[in-house]
C-alpha cells in the first residue's frame, strides 16, 4: 500500500524532521487529567462514563534509556495500577512523597481519597472522602498542600476554598472572602502561600498563617470570558519572588505577572484564537519546568503569534479522520526532566508523547 | 458437573513460551508448543511430565494446534513430536506450515552448530515432525474425530497467525495465540464471530500494555534510515527470508519515491526467490482489502530496490541493504556487518528478536567488542537500533475481542494473579463473566452449562400447546412431559404412548387406593347411593356415574362401599384413582 498523499500521512512524513521522538497511543477512555506520581509514572482517569477508571501508567522505557536509547525497543505504556470511581473525574492530584491521590468529580459533593497501591497489588483503593459544601458540575478545583502532613486545598467558588488535612478531615484554613466567583484554578506557591485564579481572571493570594486574603482583579475585565492560569516557581520553592503567574483568557489575552506585584502584569500579549464561548473546558496554560521562559497552551486553536512549536498530532490521527469533528486536547503536561518532552491527551482518547526539534538550537 | 480444564505448562512465573493443555468433553488438546528463548538447558522445553507421568503423549492427546510460526509458540514442536514422542495430528494454517520448518531449521543450526549443544532436535526430526502436520484454511470447520472439531480465525499479528475454536458437542474454547486488534498496512485486525465459547484463552501481558502505534514505529525506522543516509552512512538490516523484510521494503520504496531520494537500496539475492514464494502465500491468506492493494503491484518490481551483489558492500557512499540471516549469526548479513561495523556513520537496524549465542544478540546487549573467527576482535562503532514491529493487542484490544466473541468465561495465562486483580475486576464487571488466571502448572477447572439439543415429535409439541399456558420462549423455559429416547447419536422427545409403541411395551397403569371409614346405619347400597347424590350436587362439572355393579365413578376415581358382618354400620369406603388425576376432584 502506498503512503497516500493524504494529509495525515503528509504530517507523519514531515514529523521526521519536526519531532525527535513521537509516540501515539490510544487509551480505552479519554482523560482530562495527567498527573505525575513518580519520575516515570502518571495517573489518568476517565470522565465520559458514569463509572470511570483511574489508571497509573509507567512511561515507555525507551524515554529513559539515555545513550542506550537505540538498544531499547520498549515503546509501550504499562498499566501498573487501576481502580474504579463511581463518577466521572474532573481533577486528580498527587500528594508528593506518598502513594495518595485525591480526585474530584462532576456528580458528587465529596472529594475522593485513593491509595494507588504498591508492588503487591494492582488495585487502586479508595481510602476516604472529604465532604464538600456543594456539588459542582465542573468538579471542585483541587491542589496538593506542600506541608509534611498531607492536605488538599479545594473549592469550586472563592468563598468555599479551604485547606483540609487528609488523614483527619480537619479544616486547617478557610478563605475569608465573601465571593461567589467560581474558581478556575488554585495552587500552593510554597508551604504557606497559595494563589487562586477565579474564572473571571481575578487573582487571590493567601497565606495559611494569615486569615486575610488579598485579591487582584483585572484592570480591564470583560464579561463572558473564562481564564486559566499556570504558575511557574523556581526549584527552591521557598521564595515567592521566584514565581511567575501566567493567565490566559478564552479570547486569547495572555498576562504574565510576578508574585511581588500581582496588580500589574509585567507582560501582556494577544494570541489569535478561535473564540468559542462553549468550548472553554479544556483551556490550559503551563510553564515548561526545564526550559527557560517557555509556556505551552492547549485546548484552543491558536494561529498567531507564531509559536515555537505546534503539535497537530491529535487532529492527524486515524481516529480523527473517521469522526465528525476533530478531537480537542483536554490537557497536557511537561515531562519533569526531559526539557522538550510533552504528554498530551485529547477527547478521542489519544495520548501522545512527543519531543520537538528546535530548528535553531538542535542543528 | 460437566467442565473444561485448562493447564498452562511451564513452571513458576516464566512468560517466555506458550504451551497450554485443554481437556474438553473427554478430549485433550495441546495449544502451541513453544520454546523458552531465555534458557539454555531443558527448562526451555515445556514440562511434558504433567502428561507423560501417566502415559504416552500420543494416547493422551487428540491433537496439537499451533497458532503461528514464532519460536515461542512452535519452537519445541520437533522436540515434542520426535524426542518425547507424539504421532497424532498437528494442525496449523498453510502459511505457518510453510514458514515453521525454515525458522526451526535456522534455530537448530544456531543452537547446535554455533553453540555445540547436543540435546536438541535434528534436521531430520524437523522434517518428520512436519509430516504430521494437517494444514487448514480460515473459517473451515475440521473434524479431528467424530466429536472434536476445530476452526481457525484470522488473528493478524504475522502471516498465517490464527485464533482457534475447539468444539466438542455444545462446549467450546477459543484460544487466541498472539493477535492484534488494530489493522495496519499489511495485516488486518483479528476477527471472530459471536461464537460464545465457554472459555476465551488469551495472554495477560496484553491487558496491561498500551501500545505505541505502528505508524510511530515505522516513522522511527524511516527517520533512522534517512538520518544515516543523509550523513553518507550505510544501513544494514538483517532479516529472515520470510516476514518483516517485505513490509519494510515497501515502506522504504514509498518513502524514497516521495522524498525523491537517490541512495541505493539493495535486497540480497537469497531473499528474492523466497520472497516471491512468500508473496504468493501472503496474497491467498490476507483479506480482500489488502489483497486489492497488493495486486496493484508485483511486490518485487521495485523502482528503488535492486538485487545485491556482495561487491557493492565496498562501494563508497550511502546505501541500505536487506540481508539474511536475521540474527547476524552467519552468511551474508554477517559478512557485510564485519565490513561496516567499524564506521560510526553507519547503522545496524535489528527488526526482530535474536537468539542467545548469535552476534545479533550480543550487540543488542550492548557489546562493543566481538570475538570473531581466528581470534580477531571486531570493534562495534556503528549505531545500533533495535526495533519491534510486531503487532500485538493491548488493554483496549482485549476488551474489543471479548465483545466480539462473547465468551462465558475468560482465562488469562502468563500473569501473576495478585498483580492482575484490577484487570480481573474490570472484565468481571464489564461483561459479568468470571476471569481466571492460572499460574503455570496449575489446572483451572471451569464448570460449563452445556445445552443439549433434542428433537421433539410434532404430536408431542401439539399436545403441549393444547394444554395452554405461555408460548415456548428461549428466555423462559417451560417444563413439559415426554419421554427421551437416546438411540445411536440422536436424542428425541416423544409422547409416552409413542415411546411405548416404539419399544413394543404395553402401558402399566398404577392405581392408588385409600380407605375412608364412616358410620352410616343404611345398607351398603344406600350409602353408596347417598354418596352418589352428594357428589352429583357438589361436583357439577364432572362426569359422575353410578354403575350397577356397585361402584361410583368420578372421572377415573372408583368408589366402593363395603362393611363387615360384625359391624354393619361401620362403612369402609374404598377410593381408588389412577396416577394422573385432576386435583380439584380430590378436594
Amino acid at each position: 500500500m502506498d503512503i497516500s498523499s493524504d494529509e495525515s500521512d503528509d504530517w507523519f512524513i514531515e514529523s521526521l524532521n519536526t519531532y525527535k521522538d513521537l509516540h501515539v497511543f490510544q487509551l480505552e477512555h479519554p482523560t482530562k487529567v495527567i498527573e505525575w506520581t513518580g519520575d516515570k509514572n502518571i495517573c489518568v482517569a476517565g470522565y465520559t462514563g458514569s463509572r470511570s477508571e483511574i489508571l497509573e501508567l509507567l512511561l515507555p522505557l525507551k524515554l529513559y534509556a539515555g545513550e542506550n536509547q537505540g538498544l531499547c525497543a520498549e515503546r509501550d505504556f504499562k498499566v501498573q495500577h487501576g481502580g474504579f470511581s463511581e463518577e466521572p473525574i474532573e481533577s486528580l492530584i498527587h500528594i508528593s512523597g506518598t502513594r495518595c491521590v485525591v480526585t474530584s468529580g462532576s456528580s458528587s459533593s465529596t472529594l475522593q481519597i485513593w491509595d494507588i497501591g504498591g508492588d503487591d497489588s494492582d488495585v487502586i483503593k479508595r481510602t476516604g472522602v472529604i465532604n464538600l459544601k456543594s456539588t459542582s458540575v465542573k468538579g471542585c478545583k483541587i491542589a496538593p498542600g506542600l506541608t509534611d502532613e498531607p492536605a488538599v486545598l479545594h473549592g469550586s467558588c472563592i468563598s468555599e476554598v479551604q485547606l483540609t488535612e487528609i488523614a483527619t478531615g480537619r479544616v486547617l484554613y478557610t478563605v475569608a472572602k465573601e465571593s461567589s466567583d467560581s474558581v478556575s484554578g488554585l495552587q500552593f506557591v510554597n508551604a504557606c502561600v497559595f494563589l487562586i485564579c477565579a474564572s473571571d481572571g481575578t487573582l487571590f493570594m493567601g497565606d495559611t498563617r494569615d486569615p486575610s486574603t488579598c485579591h487582584y482583579p483585572l484592570e480591564d475585565s470583560k464579561s463572558g470570558l473564562h481564564w486559566a492560569f499556570g504558575l511557574r516557581s523556581d526549584s527552591s520553592q521557598s521564595e515567592p519572588s521566584g514565581c511567575t503567574v501566567a493567565r490566559l483568557s478564552s479570547s486569547g489575552h495572555m498576562l504574565l505577572s510576578d508574585l511581588r506585584n500581582l496588580q500589574s502584569p509585567f507582560c501582556q500579549t494577544q494570541l489569535n484564537v478561535q473564540h468559542d464561548a462553549s468550548k472553554n473546558d479544556f483551556l490550559n496554560v503551563s510553564w515548561a519546568p526545564v526550559l527557560d521562559r517557555c509556556l505551552s497552551v492547549s485546548g484552543k486553536k491558536c494561529s498567531s503569534p507564531q509559536p515555537v512549536f505546534s503539535h497537530r498530532g491529535h487532529e492527524m490521527s486515524d481516529e480523527a479522520k473517521y469522526s465528525g469533528s476533530p478531537p480537542v486536547v483536554t490537557t497536557h503536561s511537561w515531562h519533569q526532566s526531559r526539557p522538550k518532552t510533552i504528554l498530551s491527551v485529547a477527547t478521542d482518547g489519544s495520548l501522545h508523547v512527543w519531543d520537538w526539534v528546535d530548528k535553531i538550537t538542535d542543528r | 458437573m460437566p467442565d473444561i480444564k485448562v493447564t498452562p505448562l511451564g513452571a513458576g512465573q516464566d512468560v517466555g513460551r506458550s504451551c497450554i493443555l485443554v481437556s474438553i468433553g473427554g478430549k485433550n488438546i495441546m495449544l502451541d508448543c513453544g520454546m523458552h528463548m531465555g534458557y539454555n538447558d531443558d527448562r526451555r522445553f515445556p514440562d511434558f511430565s504433567y502428561v507423560t507421568q501417566n502415559g504416552r503423549l500420543t494416547e493422551f492427546l487428540d491433537c496439537v494446534i499451533i497458532s503461528h510460526f514464532h519460536l515461542d509458540h512452535c519452537g519445541a514442536l520437533p522436540y515434542m513430536s520426535e524426542m518425547v514422542g507424539y504421532d497424532g495430528p498437528i494442525y496449523m494454517t498453510h502459511p505457518t506450515k510453510a514458514i515453521c520448518p525454515i525458522l526451526l531449521e535456522d534455530f537448530r543450526k544456531i543452537t547446535v552448530d554455533k553453540k555445540g549443544e547436543t540435546n536438541f532436535f535434528t534436521s531430520q526430526m524437523i522434517k518428520d515432525c512436519m509430516k504430521k502436520v494437517v494444514p487448514l484454511n480460515l473459517h473451515q470447520t475440521v473434524q479431528v474425530d467424530e466429536e472434536l472439531e476445530i476452526k481457525a480465525y484470522y488473528a493478524g499479528h504475522v502471516l498465517g497467525a490464527a485464533m482457534f475454536q475447539i468444539k466438542v458437542g455444545s462446549e467450546s474454547v477459543v484460544y487466541t495465540g498472539d493477535y492484534n486488534m488494530t489493522p495496519d498496512r499489511h495485516l488486518g485486525a483479528a476477527w471472530i464471530d459471536k461464537c460464545r465459547p465457554d472459555i476465551l484463552i488469551s495472554e495477560s501481558t496484553y491487558a496491561t500494555t498500551i501500545r505505541d502505534s505502528k505508524r510511530c514505529r515505522e516513522r522511527d525506522f524511516l527517520k533512522k534510515v534517512h538520518e544515516t543516509v543523509e550523513r553518507g552512512g550505510k544501513v544494514l538490516i538483517p532479516v529472515f527470508a520470510l516476514g518483516r523484510a517485505q513490509e519494510l521494503c515497501i515502506l522504504l520504496e514509498t518513502f524514497w519515491e516521495r522524498m525523491n531520494l537517490k541512495a541505493p537500496i539493495y535486497f540480497s539475492t537469497g531473499l528474492t526467490e523466497k520472497a516471491n514464494h512468500y508473496y504468493k502465500l501472503f496474497i491467498t491468506w490476507t483479506n480482500q482489502k489488502i489483497r486489492k492493494t497488493f495486486v496493484q503491484r508485483n511486490m518485487f518490481e521495485f523502482k528503488h530496490i535492486k538485487a545485491f551483489d556482495r561487491s557493492y558492500a565496498d562501494n563508497p557512499g550511502p546505501m541500505v541493504v536487506f540481508a539474511t540471516p536475521g540474527m547476524l549469526h552467519a552468511g551474508q548479513s554477517l559478512q557485510i556487518f564485519k565490513k561496516w561495523a567499524g564506521n560510526e556513520k553507519n547503522m545496524l537496524i535489528m527488526p526482530g528478536y535474536c537468539v542467545q549465542g548469535t552476534v545479533g544478540h550480543k550487540i543488542l546487549n550492548g557489546q562493543k567488542k566481538l570475538e570473531m573467527e581466528g581470534r580477531a576482535t571486531l570493534d562495534v562503532k556503528l549505531q545500533v537500533e533495535y526495533m519491534s514491529f510486531s503487532a500485538h493487542a493491548d488493554a483496549k484490544g482485549i476488551m474489543q475481542l471479548i465483545r466480539m466473541a462473547e465468551p462465558r468465561n475468560m482465562l488469562l495465562v502468563h500473569g501473576e494473579a495478585k498483580k492482575m486483580e484490577f484487570l480481573k475486576d474490570k472484565i468481571e464487571q464489564e461483561f459479568s463473566i468470571s476471569c481466571y488466571m492460572p499460574a503455570n502448572g496449575e489446572t483451572t477447572t471451569v464448570v460449563t452449562n452445556p445445552s443439549v439439543p433434542v428433537d421433539i415429535s410434532l404430536n408431542l409439541l401439539k399436545r403441549e400447546m393444547a394444554l395452554g399456558g405461555p408460548l415456548p420462549d428461549a428466555k423462559r423455559p417451560r417444563t413439559m412431559h415426554g419421554t427421551l429416547i437416546m438411540k445411536d447419536n440422536s436424542l428425541r422427545l416423544v409422547s409416552p404412548e409413542q415411546a411405548l409403541k416404539e419399544l413394543g411395551l404395553s402401558e402399566h397403569q398404577l392405581r392408588f387406593t385409600c380407605r375412608v371409614q364412616l358410620h352410616d346405619p343404611h345398607s351398603d347400597t344406600d350409602t353408596l347411593g347417598r354418596i352418589y347424590t352428594h357428589l352429583k350436587s357438589v361436583l357439577k362439572s364432572y362426569s359422575i356415574q353410578h354403575v350397577p355393579d356397585g361402584t361410583v365413578i368420578v372421572e377415573s376415581i372408583v368408589i366402593k362401599v363395603t362393611s363387615s358382618a360384625e359391624e354393619p354400620n361401620l362403612k369402609v369406603i374404598l377410593l381408588s384413582w389412577s396416577y394422573q388425576v385432576n386435583k380439584h376432584v380430590m378436594n
